[in-house]
């Protein structure tokens, strides 16, 4: 069977049109696939046409340039927004990318390509606190996606916390959209890139700007600060701030009256796809995971190339850079003429640096594990507290997959996507220790290098409807692997 | 899950010692029960259990939990009877709730040629003091309100057989309860120890080799299930069975919708809804071999899409999570249990599809076979031997493999 496309791209934010944009350009097939109505991932989340948002570069740096870059992949790709991915599987020298199209009907849509650019972003990490599932409590990025994505603006009296530089356009976009913004709380200490000020140059007239802004709204911006309890009843009323100490244990409280919180600390890649298929992960040095490529953004699975927060959360421009790299080598792979360009490639290495810089400078440190008390949720789709967590742990579990046999925590909706990094950590471990855990002993079966945390051993990357799965067996069936006895009938076995 | 009912402890995590009398290899359900039996009904404790992931989490985690009896010829009658009798007094025995609940299994016959084999199956396990009825279509319905039996769908549900005392168990507990037993009477519990090979002097094994070194043991108990025939290779046996990987999916949460476990052979399909909500639906076994824990989609596609039509109400029900475990097949599709040509080393494997269902029995009779040093009657007609004499035990039918 003769694959759709060339290349099959999953994400379009910056990294995802990057590479595309450079394969079509380089005379292959494309075709991007997108979750969201519009292209732009997170950071260029737009509203949708029917909006007719008067100014929409007012919420975005550098909105112009990807629009040109959007309008340009229109003419030379098939562009597929609002299609879910839920599964992609390969099948010797091909990929077969299974979407969902559609809100409340939704379609299954199969496509095909000889070669897969994953560039599926990242998401906030959470970390539990007590009333963290309040009304009116929710992470940088979900406001900032309300602001951009749907012109709301999360509420009126705003409090910002967390840790990362993430939080200061966060302020400043509420901000300037008309919320009263009573602080910004960064737990990690607000000179937190002054010890790699070379490094931090790059972005400091951005960080200036940002500054100027709150400055203006006259947001103060607090360093080794945390929102440790949101309060009400039933609905956020106020928080309590805590003043912390090196570790983040709380040294003094006081409470601020407020209706909205946005509360994250940093982000974590989405490696649902790259784990189905098996790439190889690397730890930070901060603990959190990542696609390990070459200089060609190429994954450790033959065909499979990842770009942006995939490789490690660094941002747009960074994503941008990798996107262009690995459409390139897709090209080159492909037997398309692409001459070197060592210009993209170092600056895709100094951004990585700074990235990498940035994730050392806002760690996040252990003392929020005494912020939680026995009742505080760890786990909310499983409605897991802290207690349960702890009678695991003193039953011997040693490791967030024992953790959740015994409790449930990360067994429910989200599949551990929001809790799991809470729970490898109460566990005593780190989410890259979970990894090696899991790769090292799957009962029964075979270890595999670079295999993913238990947690994430999940062919699914998102829920999908039994009508769904259903209805794809409508299209043609493909054939099995070779040798494959076609005829034999085979049993429904409950094990 | 409010009403939590851990033991206050699970188990040791100990070193291994040099020598045992007894090394089961794999810490799964099955070499679970063995130790526990063969410690609490042999007195023999000098027991390791050798696990190369971790206890219960191959087959073990990777089950539908469904629990019956109703298999065709009296030899597996017999041990699955034994299976299910004890499960019915398993929660007192381990002294551990283990969720066990016995909702009632239907097996739905949709063809002419279903609803013959399916009365014989009801004769046959009356005659054998399984408990079994058969229901015709509205009884079915009656017993299942949500099963669509209407003619006019692809697979018509023209009546079915019903094991009343049939049901689904908490597979986790299953295995703490086990592991709890066994280690509280001394066996050794040893995860993170893969054993890599065997030696064997004068044909009779001597110890096995594993990677925290070399474990001495009177006997090598094979309890791998998916990768006994992987084990029994390097011990230069060969086995007549085959791995292949068999998929299973949890949705989320809902209502009590469905009151007991509902079986297709045609449809290729069981589904049951497991206590805290979720619904645990079966597929068949992809049919390629492989010791990947992970099957093809268009499996469980083509048996979604029929499935749904049983029970059309699931059709917007959200699957969460789908996984495979690895079953291993013999030729007649009944489990291998007994001595090897290696003095010394004995198998029990080839459980196929029914493994869940026999821990209790078949840790029962492995034990005793292993205490005894001579099958245990309910375990005599599976010896390896009878692929040489010929004396098949075909349950092809109700193994729920399609013929």
């Amino acid at each position: 069977m003769t694959p759709d496309y060339d290349l099959a791209v999953i994400g379009g934010g910056p990294a995802g049109v990057a590479g595309a944009l450079t394969a079509a350009l380089a005379g292959l097939g494309v075709v991007l696939i997108d979750a969201a109505p519009r292209l732009g991932g997170q950071y260029f989340r737009r509203p949708a046409p029917g909006f007719r948002a008067g100014r929409p570069g007012a919420l975005h740096h550098g909105l112009d340039r990807f629009t040109r870059q959007c309008e340009d992949l229109a003419g030379r790709a098939d562009v597929l927004t609002g299609h879910r991915v839920w599964t992609v599987e390969r099948d010797g020298g091909a990929v077969t990318v299974r979407c969902l199209a559609g809100d409340r009907e939704e379609r299954p849509r199969t496509v095909t390509a000889r070669r897969l650019l994953i560039a599926a972003g990242a998401h906030d990490r959470p970390l539990p606190f007590p009333g963290w599932d309040l009304p009116g409590v929710l992470t940088p990025g979900a406001a900032q996606a309300l602001l951009k994505g749907d012109l709301v603006v999360a509420g009126r009296r705003v409090v910002v916390a967390g840790t990362g530089p993430f939080l200061l356009p966060v302020a400043a976009g509420l901000a300037a959209a008309g919320a009263h913004v009573l602080g910004v709380h960064e737990a990690g200490g607000r000179t937190g890139l002054a010890r790699h000020p070379f490094l931090a140059a790059g972005k400091l007239a951005e960080a200036f700007g940002y500054g100027a802004r709150l400055a203006r709204h006259r947001v103060p911006y607090r360093g080794r600060q945390a929102v440790v309890e949101a309060h009400g009843d039933g609905a956020l009323t106020h928080v309590t701030i805590a003043d912390l100490d090196r570790d983040w244990n709380p040294v003094a409280t006081r409470t601020v009256a407020c209706d909205t919180l946005a509360c994250g600390y940093g982000f974590v890649a989405q490696l649902d796809l790259p784990v189905q298929l098996g790439c190889a992960l690397r730890a930070d040095p901060y603990g959190d995971l990542a696609v390990t490529v070459d200089a060609g953004m190429r994954t450790s699975v033959p065909g499979v190339y990842a770009a942006g927060e995939t490789t490690g959360v660094g941002g747009a421009v960074l994503a941008e850079a990798e996107g262009r790299l690995a459409g390139r080598a897709v090209a080159a792979d492909l037997g398309r003429r692409v001459p070197p360009d060592p210009v993209l490639s170092r600056r895709r290495d100094r951004l990585a640096a700074f990235a990498r810089a940035l994730g050392e400078a806002y760690p996040v440190r252990p003392g929020w594990r005494g912020w939680l008390r026995d009742d505080t949720p760890v786990c909310r789709c499983e409605e897991v507290p802290l207690a349960a967590v702890r009678e695991a742990l003193e039953l011997g579990a040693t490791d967030a997959r024992s953790v959740k046999l015994l409790s449930r925590a990360g067994m429910g909706w989200c599949q551990g996507r929001m809790c799991g990094y809470a729970v490898s950590c109460l566990a005593g471990g780190s989410p890259a220790g979970d990894a090696r855990a899991g790769a090292g002993g799957q009962g029964g079966g075979e270890a595999r290098p670079g295999a993913g945390p238990a947690a994430f051993h999940r062919p699914i990357a998102q829920p999908v409807r039994l009508g769904d799965l259903a209805g794809t067996a409508a299209e043609p069936p493909r054939p099995g692997p070779p040798g494959t006895p076609a005829e034999v009938s085979h049993p429904p076995t409950e094990g | 899950m409010s009403a939590r009912a851990h033991p206050d402890f699970l188990w040791r995590n100990p070193d291994p010692r040099p020598s045992y009398d007894v090394v089961i290899v794999g810490g799964g359900g099955h070499g679970l029960a063995t130790a526990y039996y063969l410690a609490e009904n042999h007195g023999i404790t000098d027991v390791a259990v050798l696990e190369k992931g971790w206890l219960a989490g191959g087959n073990m985690a990777r089950n539908t939990t469904v629990i019956r009896s109703n298999y065709l010829w009296d030899e597996s009658a017999a041990i699955y009877e034994h299976s299910l009798k004890l499960w019915e007094g398993l929660s007192a025995e381990l002294d551990y709730d283990l969720m066990f609940s016995q909702r009632g299994v239907l097996n739905l016959a949709h063809s002419l040629h279903d609803v013959r084999e399916g009365r014989r199956r009801v004769n046959a396990n009356v005659l054998n003091g399984v408990d079994a009825e058969w229901l015709d279509a509205d009884e079915a319905r009656a017993f299942c309100p949500i099963l669509e039996v209407g003619g006019h769908t692809r697979h018509p549900v023209l009546g079915a057989t019903l094991q009343r005392r049939g049901g689904i168990a908490k597979h986790d507990h299953v295995a703490w309860g086990y592991a709890r037993g066994a280690d509280a009477l001394g066996v050794d519990l040893i995860q993170g120890c893969e054993v890599t090979g065997f030696e064997i002097t004068g044909g009779r094994v001597r110890a096995v080799l594993t990677s925290l070194g070399r474990i001495a043991a009177g006997t090598v108990a094979l309890a791998a299930a998916g990768h006994t025939s992987v084990l029994a290779a390097r011990a230069g046996l060969r086995l007549p069975l085959q791995s292949h990987p068999l998929q299973a999916l949890v949705s989320e949460l809902l209502e009590p919708v469905l009151n007991c476990v509902v079986m297709s052979n045609a449809v290729h399909v069981y589904v049951s809804q497991a206590h805290k909500g979720e619904l645990v639906m079966g597929a068949g076994i992809d049919p390629y071999t492989s010791y990947g824990q992970r099957g093809s989609f268009h499996v469980i596609e083509e048996q979604m899409s029929a499935a749904l039509e049983l029970f059309p109400i699931f059709k917007r029900v959200r699957v969460v999570r789908t996984w495979a475990g690895i079953v291993d097949v013999s030729p007649d599709a009944s489990p291998i249990i007994g001595t090897t040509p290696v003095d010394g080393l004995l198998v029990n494997a080839g459980w196929g599809t029914g493994g869940f269902k026999a821990t209790p029995g078949s840790g029962w009779v492995y034990a005793d076979t292993i205490a005894s040093g001579r099958p245990h009657p309910l375990a005599e007609p599976f010896g390896l031997e009878r692929f040489t004499t010929g004396a098949l035990i075909d349950e092809h039918g109700a193994a729920a493999v399609a013929h």
